[in-house]
């Protein structure tokens, strides 16, 4: 690590007034992009790229930053305003976030997310300059069985997040990894389950999976229920939360940075399985595990600060090795292509002037990003309390846009719509479907890799547990799947005394 | 809530049966041992595992009360807010995407009770515009513009 070069970079982004404005836009545009359903941070990548060809490669890398950390941390904002996380990887924000909002806490919310995304992006950029070249190096070992091992950890999270019934999770879990078997067969390009259809050859398209499960089923709800509960204002409290608060987080959102940033250094692993797999440890390693999904404030701080970390993460293998850490960084990786540059190992040797302010453009938008997010909070957080006969079609029809944006496709609109009315009938029958975006998100990753493993090993499971790292990555799953069992039962059992003694005639005196 | 964990447990039962026989249908397709049915059939045959438990629990009544039940007329005004979103995905090939937005967004008010055209008219406009504006300018992501091509 070269320092010099470090402090000249950040000399180079702070003091030269384009750089920083291009990052505040960049961040501003993301967090936009972000809070709208379906309109991704990839998207918003993707999308600006060619505007950034008329840029030195330094500022256009800079706004692209600007644009996927925004992007990350904006999808939390509908995620608790609306239920409809903005991007995959606030879904895990929305388990405890809308809760909150609905209690009148939106503010709040958002604000411990803004704050939790800047510890955990500062984090994950911190990690990122310092420790690129040897994280990478473990990631290069991982193989098909570390990935499937890394899967089924992921998987076992489904325990922790089942709600009420642990077997109705696991059917949900279940049902979420039939969706993923849909279309080409990953292995051997064999269309699975297609009937024919060639919109379904390429699977079931997460982002409007994602609309349905969360956007469409919650806007049915709404109007289910519109005649008969009463609208709740929101109070738009103060947004910046209590010293206390945040103190009281501080040990959740680095621990989860340090989940996140790692997790994202993985290739293919992304944001928002970081951020289910630390709002999982949150939840397992915390005292009150019963009082989640009724508004934990921790519950809010953990997967932000982890997507947010991911961001650095990601940029680990993409920056030394040219592999993307995620979606974004495959945009990102693009973008440094077609400025001339190559990434990989070299990278770092031959283009420090590029490399440097990367890594300091990433820290300065963590902190623009604290400042946007928490003065534009109120702004965000006021949009509960329009009438609900305005924003409910609003939010169905943002849903529409959201969903028909990913491939110009009146087809996933209707997919999502079928997802959306299944979900509304799940969570009425307790099937909970936090399980099946995981399983959505990490079933591809598990199943071809669980074949790919069975097929070096000629059929041979122990491959899973005689390679070290994979080892690992089952047993630590075994112990969490175990213990969260027992605490839910435990915690199951406790409701159930409190119950019989509420029911217990009084003795007369 | 008893009957329905028997019933949604043996229709997932009928229904991972099903998903076992198709799949098997791709083995012959590849010379991998570990084909494109393996997944789907261990998946299958887990779901059936699961849908079995959930009959034994329900038939013993070990199962937990519903927190919240559908509210009849409530489920009817969902469906035909669902209805009229067909109609206007139809309608937007027509007319395009502004216009039929603002007619969704006008309906779709009026049905759920929204009193003052204004009050109606207004939000339905500013939400359309602003969204063809950022797609159109912005995103650069093209929208349907209808049989009749001056409507955006």
């Amino acid at each position: 690590m070269e320092f010099d070069l470090l402090f000249k970079a950040f000399a180079t982004v702070m003091l030269e007034p384009k750089n920083f404005f291009l990052i505040f836009a960049g961040v501003t545009s993301g967090i936009i992009v972000g809070a709208l359903p379906g309109l991704t941070a990839t998207m918003g990548c993707a999308l600006l790229i060619p505007f950034t060809f008329g840029l030195p490669p330094v500022q256009g890398l800079l706004m692209l930053i600007g644009i996927f950390c925004g992007g990350i941390y904006g999808g939390s904002i509908s995620a608790i305003l609306i239920r409809t996380p903005g991007t995959p990887s606030a879904a895990a924000t929305l388990l405890e976030g809308y809760p909150l909002s609905q209690k009148g806490q939106a503010g709040k919310a958002i604000g411990m997310a803004t704050v939790a995304s800047f510890v955990g992006g500062t984090t994950g950029a911190l990690i990122m300059s310092f420790l690129s070249p040897q994280i990478a190096r473990i990631g290069l070992e991982f193989g098909p069985p570390e990935f499937t091992a890394l899967a089924f950890f992921g998987l076992g999270m489904i325990i922790t997040i089942s709600g009420r019934s642990l077997l109705k999770g696991i059917i949900s879990g279940i049902f979420g990894l039939m969706l993923t078997i849909i279309g080409f067969d990953p292995l051997s390009g064999v269309p699975r389950f297609t009937f024919g259809s060639e919109d379904l050859l390429g699977g079931i398209t997460f982002i409007p999976a994602l609309i349905g499960l969360f956007g469409y089923a919650q806007v049915f709800r709404n109007i289910e229920k519109m005649q008969i509960l009463p609208h709740v204002r929101s109070k738009v409290e103060k947004v910046l939360p209590k010293i206390a608060e945040v103190l009281g987080s501080l040990k959740t959102m680095i621990k989860s940075a340090l989940i996140g940033a790692f997790i994202g250094s993985i290739p293919g692993t992304g944001c928002d399985v970081a951020a289910f797999i630390a709002y999982g440890e949150c939840k397992r390693s915390s005292k009150n595990p019963q009082s989640f999904g009724t508004g934990v404030l921790e519950g809010v701080a953990a997967p932000e600060a982890a997507n947010n970390a991911a961001c650095g993460g990601a940029m680990i293998p993409m920056l030394t090795l040219g592999v993307p850490g995620d979606a974004v960084t495959a945009v990102l990786l693009g973008a440094l292509t077609i400025h001339g540059m190559q990434p990989g190992p070299l990278l770092l040797r031959d283009h420090p002037e590029v490399v440097y302010p990367i890594f300091a453009g990433m820290i300065m938008a963590q902190a623009v990003l604290l400042v946007v997010g928490l003065s534009g909070a109120r702004v965000f957080a006021r949009l509960i309390n329009i009438d609900r006969k305005v924003l409910t079609p609003v939010i169905f029809f943002l849903c529409v846009v959201g969903s028909y944006a990913m491939q110009f496709s009146f087809w996933d609109v209707g997919l999502s719509l079928i997802i959306g009315v299944i979900a509304y009938f799940m969570e009425y029958y307790d099937y909970p479907v936090s399980p099946i975006l995981l399983a959505l998100i990490l079933g591809p990753m598990a199943e071809q890799n669980l074949r790919r493993s069975l097929i070096i090993s000629r059929g041979d499971p122990s491959i899973f547990i005689t390679r070290p790292i994979s080892a690992a990555f089952i047993v630590l799953a075994i112990v969490v799947i175990i213990s969260s069992y027992y605490r839910l039962k435990k915690t199951q059992a406790r409701m159930a005394e409190m119950t019989q003694e509420c029911d217990l005639p009084s003795k007369p005196e | 809530m008893q009957k329905t964990d028997v019933g949604v447990g043996a229709g997932l039962i009928g229904f991972s049966a099903w998903v076992y026989w198709y799949a098997g249908t791709y083995r012959a397709a590849t010379i991998y041992f570990y084909g494109p049915n393996f997944f789907p059939q261990s998946l299958a045959f887990l779901m059936a595992v699961s849908a079995g438990i959930l009959i034994y629990q329900g038939a013993k009544g070990r199962n937990l009360e519903p927190c919240e039940t559908i509210h009849l007329r409530g489920f009817v005004r969902m469906l035909t807010a669902i209805g009229m979103c067909i109609a206007y995905l139809v309608l937007m090939q027509f007319v395009g995407f502004a216009i039929s937005t603002c007619v969704f967004l006008y309906a779709l008010m009026s049905f759920l009770g929204k009193k003052g055209v204004i009050a109606k008219v207004f939000p339905a406009v500013l939400t359309s515009l602003i969204v063809w504006a950022i797609f159109r300018y912005f995103l650069i992501i093209p929208l349907p513009t209808g049989e009749f091509s001056f409507t955006f």
